[in-house]
């Protein structure tokens, strides 16, 4: 599903160059709930942008389902990111202005496979899913953590991607609240068969993973990855 | 760029103004509105004033077509027969012949130097409004003797003290009051005041009125010149036509023809080009202002809103559409703002038509056409447009990490 090929990115600050990623070679397979662990700094968040096509690698290649996303223009990655994969951000990044609904409906709206009865039918479906089919008409501020987590995961789903990518969707949350998001997601790569990538630091969350993968430094830590 | 993106686009900018800081939104639609009232009413102001003069320049001076001595020359002369002539001419609804004599006038212990008008009563209603607006008496008659009618501004208030007066007066005539003239030939006779008007046109209420005929008895003789012939277009003929037609049928040969058009180009061209550059630095300063005010709004807006841009940005929402979102807001904005400034003004137009401002000179009100409110509602539009978009365009140009780490 997605190859990495010796992924390296260096960002310059000032004089000194840093090596967030320095040769990163990995492959991840279609319905495989992968964890990346690593202390702060190791570079699981710029690898998860990077494979996301939030970031561009300084070398490297990312094949994502037989395609170089290197090769692909602007507006290209910007349509690749709409229509084949989804986001789950660390803060929930909803649009504080919208309803539930319309947070959850957005990216369904912009694709031009679906009318307005289908976008609307999808979200009502995955805020279902989620069990905030009854706050759909809230806006996020009236929403606790875990339900404006839940809401994210809800947008990030609506539009079916190959590949949901979750950068430490936990963080803000309580043990209870990340439970209820990490069984979500469980439920999901079970019964949808979605490939999930999420970066994590706590321990107990390596029970939901298929398989981890462990940064140090910039590279896979060999320790770890035996 | 396609119909679901604008969709989009306008979606969020509506939400954001519905939702997002409505203080912020408000103090802009007001600003927006402040500057529309800015540039149209100084403009129509300006107007309101120079149609005001125009005005009472054709109603008390000028009428449609002037006929004055010719150069060189102090009278027109022939008068009877040019009345003739021109009054039989197809468009000229009338003539009316005006000489001025000056003359001392006499009420108790006041004397004051005025300028006394003789008219054909009948004629003359037909070329100008005076006879509507006298404010006590009655208008002068075609055989009237001994009897004339003087302007406020003459007659003057018994109430103030002749120190505190603003211009000199009689101190306080009043209709069938009975006042001295000593003419410039010497010619002394008392009159009956028969009317006393206000026109609000300075030269003709600091004047007076009598008869043609009593005027030939000062003079002594049939009075068989004029000052000038002011003539009055029958409705549906140009003024260009009326004048044509007096050249061509030889009016030309006793004296000068004049359109209002071409003597108010001589008399308040210059006014008219004045006020148009000060209405230019007016309007371009209100666009400055206009525009300067909605970009710091919207780069304001955009800039707390990098974050969100970038995350809209990552999950696949195109540029495009982030920057009409701001482009809409922007519109949306203008608009309220536009629509204010018109409510405002049009009650400052209906305030000032009931009480306009009035000098001694003119009285004036807005003059606002549905034209003036168009063109300047699209000036203001485009410079909305312009300032909003500007940062729009900068901010979603930036690149997704930049903007998420904001």
């Amino acid at each position: 599903m997605i190859e990495i090929d010796n992924l390296r990115k260096t960002y310059h600050m000032g004089n000194v160059e840093v090596k967030a990623l320095d040769g990163i070679t990995l492959d991840i397979a279609k319905g495989e709930f992968l964890g990346i662990m690593g202390p702060s700094g190791s570079g699981k968040t710029t690898l998860l942008h990077m494979l996301g096509l939030l970031d561009l690698p300084t070398s490297g290649r990312i094949v994502i389902d037989g395609m170089d996303i290197s090769k692909l223009t602007d507006y290209e990655k910007t349509m690749f990111r709409l229509y084949k994969l989804g986001y789950i951000f660390q803060d929930y990044a909803l649009v504080p202005d919208l309803t539930v609904m319309e947070n959850v409906s957005l990216p369904a709206m912009l694709r031009k496979d679906r009318n307005e009865d289908q976008y609307r039918k999808d979200s009502h479906g995955i805020l279902q899913k989620v069990g905030l089919c009854d706050r759909r008409d809230h806006l996020p501020r009236e929403l606790s953590g875990g339900q404006q987590q839940r809401v994210s995961l809800a947008r990030a789903m609506v539009n079916k991607p190959e590949i949901l990518f979750a950068d430490e969707p936990c963080a803000n949350l309580d043990s209870e609240n990340s439970k209820v998001v990490l069984e979500l997601f469980r439920e999901i790569n079970e019964s949808m068969h979605q490939t999930i990538v999420m970066v994590s630091h706590e321990n107990w969350h390596k029970e939901y993973f298929h398989r981890i993968v462990y940064l140090r430094d910039g590279v896979l830590d060999p320790a770890r990855n035996q | 760029m396609g119909q679901k993106e604008l969709k989009v686009a306008f979606l969020l900018a509506l939400r954001s103004l519905q939702r997002g800081s409505r203080s912020s939104a408000i103090l802009t639609v007001l600003i927006i509105g402040m500057c529309f009232t800015n540039m149209i009413f100084l403009p129509s102001m300006f107007s309101g004033i120079g149609q005001s003069i125009t005005k009472q320049l054709v109603d008390y001076e000028v009428s449609n077509v002037l006929v004055s001595p010719k150069s060189g020359a102090q009278y027109i002369t022939d008068i009877g027969t040019t009345l003739d002539l021109i009054n039989g001419m197809p468009g000229v609804q009338r003539a009316s012949p005006q000489y001025s004599k000056g003359a001392t006038f006499k009420y108790r212990q006041r004397v004051l130097g005025v300028s006394v008008r003789a008219i054909l009563p009948t004629d003359e209603k037909e070329v100008s409004p005076v006879y509507t607006k006298m404010v006590a008496g009655s208008y002068l008659g075609e055989g009237d003797t001994g009897e004339i009618i003087i302007g406020r501004p003459i007659a003057g208030d018994a109430s103030v003290r002749q120190e505190d007066e603003f211009q000199p007066s009689l101190g306080g005539v009043r209709v069938g009051d009975s006042i001295t003239i000593e003419y410039g030939n010497g010619y002394t006779k008392d009159y009956r005041v028969k009317g006393i008007y206000a026109t609000g046109w300075s030269p003709v209420d600091s004047a007076a009125f009598v008869t043609w005929t009593d005027m030939e008895q000062v003079e002594g003789k049939t009075l068989d010149k004029a000052d000038y012939i002011t003539v009055r277009a029958k409705p549906g003929y140009t003024e260009q036509f009326i004048k044509n037609e007096l050249l061509a049928y030889g009016v030309g040969v006793n004296g000068k023809v004049q359109t209002m058009t071409d003597l108010l180009s001589k008399s308040i061209g210059k006014v008219l080009q004045s006020f148009a550059i000060i209405n230019m630095v007016s309007l371009i300063v209100s666009i400055i202002i206009t525009t300067v005010v909605l970009f710091i709004v919207i780069t304001i807006k955009t800039i707390n809103s990098r974050k969100q841009i970038g995350i809209l940005k990552a999950i696949g929402v195109d540029k495009e559409v982030i920057m009409h979102n701001y482009g809409f807001q922007v519109i949306i904005l203008g608009i309220l703002g536009i629509v204010l400034g018109i409510i405002i003004t049009l009650v400052l137009a209906a305030y000032m038509s009931v009480h306009p401002i009035v000098t001694p000179e003119w009285s004036a009100t807005l003059y606002i056409t549905p034209w003036d409110l168009m063109i300047n509602s699209v000036i203001l539009f485009i410079a909305a447009i312009v300032a909003g978009y500007v940062p729009a365009y900068q901010v979603s140009r930036e690149d997704i990490q930049t903007a998420m780490r904001a």
